[in-house]
């Protein structure tokens, strides 16, 4: 299990919104629930180490990767945030640097927020509302921000910025009045997501100043630490910020070391020894699979096991021979045994068999396989070859092609390795078509380069199905010939669209009954077979003997700043 | 990496050989009886033949004694151990349950020597291994060898702008970084939809085809070859023979293929066994890097990096691959060493 | 000279030239590769793809965006990588410390030993031990690095590394010997050891097979027909004429290793190096860090080669080039 693919793994952790989101995910493996960080000390420095530096940007409206996100969330601050504890509270907005969470007026178009006052930058200039104002124009001038086209042009004015960056002045959009310490924020529609848009480091407040063009290191912030050195081959360093003084436990709570360090460029390998001697106190990267059983039998009080809102699944295009036949899908559904890609992954602790779209604890998730021996219980149990066998058959794509799509991370080509024998097994003739895992996604997406069974994750942006089924099985999420289709079945039922879009517009005035929907169309959509669906993935943390007071954030994953090490 | 000190002339007779009994012998067959008086070269031979008839033998391996299919993954297989059922990946220990692992060495006919992390029996792999690997390494170094001769021959022969361009051409091969060559050509050819492999005279090259690395490989090393040959055409142009043939009005093909080539075969042949050597340890590396041969094919540098993960668990699967290498390519060295004595007393074609 | 030394300035930048261009080319012709798409991270618009595109000048055509490129590696120095979007110039500069003291240390652990195997097996000539040392030395050659790398981790991370005389070995990693010179030679000694073997098994053989050839030459013959001791003639003026080749082949190869030719060893020891950007750079195919790693090694290489010529004709004038 060697470090998957940050742009998987990492970048795909987006926004989270207030529902209930990990069911019941704080629980560490020992069953202890954690808690605030009454846990340990102030002081010390804290030593994470990292295989790579985050990919993506140091340039904290660029970087789209939970490596740096971890850090930024405690040197800078929204105007709302996720609470900052472990648990399902996790997922709660609270007010940050705003005095408190307005509700929209005029139709859910506009926000107006007052800013706390006496908040200090770690340059020592005090926060105003004119900087809320300049953040946002630097979003759009600095033309790199991933989702400024996508999530922030709902404000009026953005679309126009993201055409033509030189000219954005969102003049209309958003209005600051530093005498009056207020921004008002107008949209074009409502947006039941725009809060926690403003709760993500794109939307972090920097100081007026920061120069419009992509920084080296994460400028100045209003949280307890603040960046001093940002080197991608050696660390990343932060100290606190001799400003800070906490205004809010929830939104911004006082971190507990005084420095942290994450060393960078040192191998998977590495990251456990050190832990395990008290070299560093906590591993980014997930462990490699031969030291799991060291790690399990001599140091299992410092291992954290956490479930995430995840899916592992391989796509069959169903656009493409032999699968445009949904027999020939449903077969490899049968034929598939979940326990053994379980194994590759890591074990039966760290990954959980699935055979639908949706993740468990989710909304609108009801548990659901047909594709098992004595199916019903919504359970996979075993592989069911002599059905899988017989569909093959009916089927007549036998001694067709396969080109097995999967990137080249250890883990993920041991995946197609384990499909290439069962096509095999199953009368197809399977190749592998291996990748770097930095051009596998975008090539699968791509329906020029006719990838017939391409391995892909999803990781939740936020809690709604309608983020795993409409964007990875919609009609519309369907590109041709684009780089970013991210409906790489290229799947399109005109019934099943129907009825999502139902649940869609159903869910704005009656969650509960959308969700009941939304569990229909999961499970018609498993009927067609578009997936393979392997497993839902947990979270393995590894930290020193010294730290104390680990929690897990269904957002954030593990707090560093809120542990300790004294 | 190689170092050649081009030899002027083909074969060159050692002072104490050019004796009375050897008069009437050709050059050939003395270096035969100088060869075969070297025990130790023949010995490597040996073990290098050994090797290859041991690889060739996996699929009798395989299904006759380990009876195992070497390419299929076994993840939820077990099997009979000393009367005992023994799950061939076996659950993680500890307080936590974590760390899956595979069988380790049985020292019995199923998994001799362990599974790997796909729960496949290492042993056939090693041995099937050997056959991508040799097949490679052969393979590329044949190819180097052919094509860097028949170019040294018409750069050496003709010099001038022919001479220059194709000097050239190897320079900038030989300052090509590999590793980039390897992965994108074998991106290019992965990225192929199944409907259109990509077809090369009569070499279909499908993604996990073995041809892809041999010719990668193999265009690598010409320049390699080519340098001391093209030196050794040029000095014997100069020679009295090739003029005197020129002088009698034969044509430049026939004097390039009667007079020049017979002269510098030796060299290739010397070269040869090294350059499958040096070829054999590029393939290694290439797979180790994962852009050689693909799982869940193997040769031993696949292996190796199978086994990578393995380490500290299973260290077998990374260790016996290994030695495998070291003793091929160790035979090839030994061997090579002895041809070269035989056939260039003087020493002076080197290699690394 | 002069002269000569131009002529090879001028080759150096032509081949470095070829090189980058053939790069360039290759990379633009993969398929699957976009970087604007790379950038532009999980799930984005095609507006935001364009914006990006248009940003970073991959819109313009192939000429004008190498132009580009060689323009901000070279004058501006404010290339960017694609992968972590922080500048190419700085990650390559901090990567050559750590592959300076690989190379550097090992060079010096190989000169040693070749050179007394080397002599050993010259002086020994006619025992069992000169078949000996060269058959080890050929058992050096024969050993793949990285597997090398694997079987010494295996023993000094895991199996003996409870006992005494493996404990010290820190774990896989680079400390700089600024911070901590002694963390910095623990770390080091193992990558030294194994990334040696193959060029003592070398050039031992290569000095052994030289020593014995200038032993037949006249002035050696002289020498020792004047009286001189054996040992004499041996130091002062036999392995003086023989390091000659060794010398050069020494530039050589350190010059190949500098530019980035130990990414095995760097690989196997996590070592962060010249070798490492450069895989990692492949790997995840980063176009301008590839570009750069690509030239710097070229660089190296070709300058290696055009000094080891100099020294050449600077030692025997009669190979001076024209």
């Amino acid at each position: 299990m060697r470090a998957r693919s940050l742009f998987l793994l990492v970048a795909a952790l987006g926004l989270t919104a207030t529902l209930a989101a990990c069911g019941g995910s704080s629980k560490s493996s020992k069953g202890t629930t954690s808690t605030s960080t009454s846990a340990g000390a102030a002081g010390g420095t804290f030593i994470a180490v990292a295989n790579k530096a985050p990919s993506g940007s140091p340039d904290p409206q660029i970087d789209y990767t939970l490596q740096e996100w971890q850090l930024l969330i405690f040197t800078h601050d929204g105007l709302v945030a996720f609470k900052r504890v472990g648990g399902t509270g996790g997922t709660q907005l609270v007010p940050d640097l705003a005095t408190s969470i307005p509700n929209p007026t005029d139709g859910g178009k506009t926000y107006t927020f007052t800013i706390r006052k006496g908040i200090k930058f770690s340059n020592g200039k005090e926060l105003k509302p004119s900087d809320v104002k300049y953040t946002f124009l630097r979003l759009f001038k600095i033309k790199q921000s991933p989702n400024a086209g996508s999530w922030y042009n709902v404000i009026v004015g953005g679309d126009a910025c993201v055409k033509t960056p030189a000219s954005c002045n969102l003049d209309q959009g958003v209005i600051a009045n530093d005498a009056k310490g207020t921004v008002t924020f107008h949209l074009t529609r409502g947006d039941p997501e725009f809060l926690d848009k403003l709760a993500v480091p794109f939307a972090f407040i920097l100081p007026t100043g920061t120069p419009n063009h992509e920084v080296q290191i994460p400028p100045p912030g209003t949280g307890p630490y603040k960046w001093v050195e940002y080197n991608p081959n050696k660390a990343l360093k932060l100290v606190r910020n001799p400003f800070f003084k906490e205004w809010s436990k929830d939104a911004q709570p006082n971190g507990n070391p005084d420095t942290i360090i994450e060393k960078l460029n040192i191998s998977v390998e590495g990251e456990v020894t050190q832990v395990e001697n008290g070299q560093a106190d906590w591993m980014f990267d997930l462990p490699p699979s031969d030291r799991l059983n060291e790690m399990s039998t001599k140091y299992s009080k410092q291992v954290y096991i956490n479930p995430l809102t995840a899916v592992l699944y391989f796509a069959f295009n169903v656009r493409v021979p032999p699968f445009n036949n949904l027999k020939a899908r449903q077969a490899v559904n049968f034929a598939t045994d979940r326990n053994a890609l379980v194994k590759i992954y890591g074990g039966p602790k760290l990954a959980v068999p699935t055979c639908q779209i949706l993740p468990p604890g989710f909304p609108g998730y009801k548990a659901y396989c047909p594709y098992t021996k004595n199916p019903g219980s919504g359970k996979w149990t075993a592989p069911d070859l002599a059905k899988a066998r017989k569909l093959v058959a009916e089927s007549g794509t036998k001694g067709a092609v396969v080109k097995v799509n999967t990137d080249t991370t250890d883990v993920d080509k041991g995946f197609g390795e384990y499909f290439i024998g069962l096509l095999n097994s199953l009368g197809y003739k399977a190749q592998p078509q291996f990748l770097s895992a930095d051009i596998q996604y975008p090539f699968c997406q791509n329906s020029k380069n006719k990838v017939q069974f391409c391995f892909s994750s999803w990781y939740q942006d936020y809690p709604a199905a309608s983020d795993f089924l409409n964007v990875l099985l919609g009609c519309s999420d369907f590109v041709p010939n684009s780089n970013a289709s991210p409906n790489i079945s290229e799947f399109c039922d005109k019934g099943i669209q129907a009825q999502m879009n139902g649940a869609l517009k159903q869910g704005i005035t009656d969650p509960s009954g959308a969700n009941q929907k939304w569990a229909q169309i999961d499970h018609a959509v498993t009927d067609q077979a578009p997936w393979v669906a392997m497993f839902n993935p947990k979270y393995v943390n590894f930290v020193s003997k010294r730290v104390k007071g680990f929690q897990f954030s269904p957002q954030w994953y593990f707090l560093i700043d809120q542990a300790s090490v004294k | 990496m190689a170092v050649f000190e081009p030899e002027a002339e083909g074969l060159v007779l050692d002072a104490e050989e050019t004796g009375g009994d050897v008069v009437g012998r050709s050059p050939w067959s003395l270096a035969g009886r100088r060869l075969l008086r070297n025990k130790l070269a023949l010995a490597a031979f040996a073990l290098f033949v050994l090797i290859v008839a041991v690889s060739l033998a996996a699929p009798l391996y395989a299904h006759r004694v380990a009876h195992t299919d070497p390419y299929a993954s076994n993840l939820s297989g077990t099997f009979q151990l000393n009367g005992k059922t023994v799950q061939v990946i076996q659950q993680g220990a500890g307080k936590l349950g974590l760390g899956e692992t595979p069988v380790g060495p049985t020292w019995h006919a199923k998994y001799f020597i362990g599974a790997d992390s796909q729960g496949r029996d290492v042993m056939a792999r090693v041995l099937y291994g050997g056959r991508a690997s040799l097949f490679i390494g052969v393979g590329s170094a044949l190819l180097a060898c052919l094509v860097a001769l028949v170019l040294a021959l018409v750069a050496g022969y003709f010099g001038g702008i022919t001479d220059l361009v194709l000097s050239r051409l190897m320079d900038l091969i030989w300052a090509f970084p590999l590793y980039l060559l390897a992965i994108s050509l074998a991106t290019v050819l992965l990225a192929r939809p199944t409907t259109k492999p990509l077809k090369i005279w009569f070499i279909t090259l499908q993604a996990a085809s073995l041809w892809i690395p041999l010719l990668i490989i193999g265009i690598v090393y010409i320049p390699y070859v080519f340098r001391p040959i093209r030196g050794q055409v040029l000095s014997l142009r100069e020679k009295e023979f090739v003029e005197a043939a020129v002088a009698q009005g034969a044509g430049s093909l026939r004097v390039v293929f009667l007079e020049v080539l017979p002269n510098v075969l030796s060299t290739v042949i010397v070269l040869l066994p090294l350059m499958i050597a040096t070829t054999i340890l590029t393939e290694s590396a290439l797979s180790y890097l994962s852009i050689g041969v693909q799982p869940p094919k193997a040769s031993w540098g696949t292996i190796v990096e199978d086994g990578q993960t393995l380490l500290y668990t299973r260290p077998w699967v990374a260790i016996a691959p290994g030695i495998m290498i070291v003793l091929t390519v160790l035979a090839l060295n030994v061997f090579g060493d002895g041809l070269r004595d035989a056939l260039d007393p003087r020493s002076k074609v080197r290699m690394k | 000279m002069v002269t000569f030394a131009v002529r090879r300035l001028l080759g150096l930048i032509a081949v470095m030239l070829v090189l980058s261009v053939l790069v360039f080319l290759i990379f633009f012709e993969t398929p699957g590769v976009d970087p604007a798409r790379l950038m532009a991270g999980r799930n984005p618009n095609q507006a935001t793809i364009n914006a990006i595109r248009h940003e970073f000048g991959l819109d313009r055509p192939l000429p004008v965006r190498y132009a580009l490129m060689m323009k901000r590696m070279f004058i501006t120095r404010d290339l960017i990588s694609y992968g972590s979007h922080t500048r190419v110039i700085p990650e390559i500069t901090s990567a050559t410390p750590v592959t300076l003291s690989l190379v550097v240390g090992a060079a010096v652990i190989w000169v040693i030993f070749s050179i007394l195997t080397g002599v050993a097996a010259t002086v020994l000539r006619g025992t069992v031990f000169d078949p000996i040392l060269m058959i080890l030395a050929l058992i050096g050659i024969s050993m793949p690095v990285f597997w090398l790398g694997e079987i010494v981790n295996l023993f000094t991370q895991s199996r003996w590394h409870g006992f005494f005389l493996f404990s010290w070995v820190p774990p896989l990693g680079y400390t700089p010997i600024t911070q901590n010179p002694l963390k910095w030679f623990e770390g080091l000694v193992f990558p030294w050891l194994t990334l040696s073997v193959l060029y003592v098994g070398f050039y031992a053989r290569v000095l052994r097979a030289n020593l014995i050839e200038t032993e037949n030459e006249d002035y050696i013959r002289t020498a020792r027909s004047k009286g001189i001791s054996e040992r004499r003639v041996l130091l002062r003026h036999n392995l003086r004429t023989s390091m000659i080749t060794f010398v050069s082949l020494f530039g050589l190869d350190f010059g190949i290793l500098v530019g980035g030719g130990a990414l095995l060893t760097e690989v196997v020891f996590g070592l962060p190096g010249v070798g490492l950007l450069t895989y990692n750079s492949l790997t995840s195919l980063d176009l301008p860090v590839i570009m750069t790693t690509v030239i710097y090694g070229a660089f190296f290489i070709t300058l290696a080669s055009a000094l080891v010529d100099l020294l050449y004709a600077w030692l025997d004038p009669r190979v001076r080039p024209t």
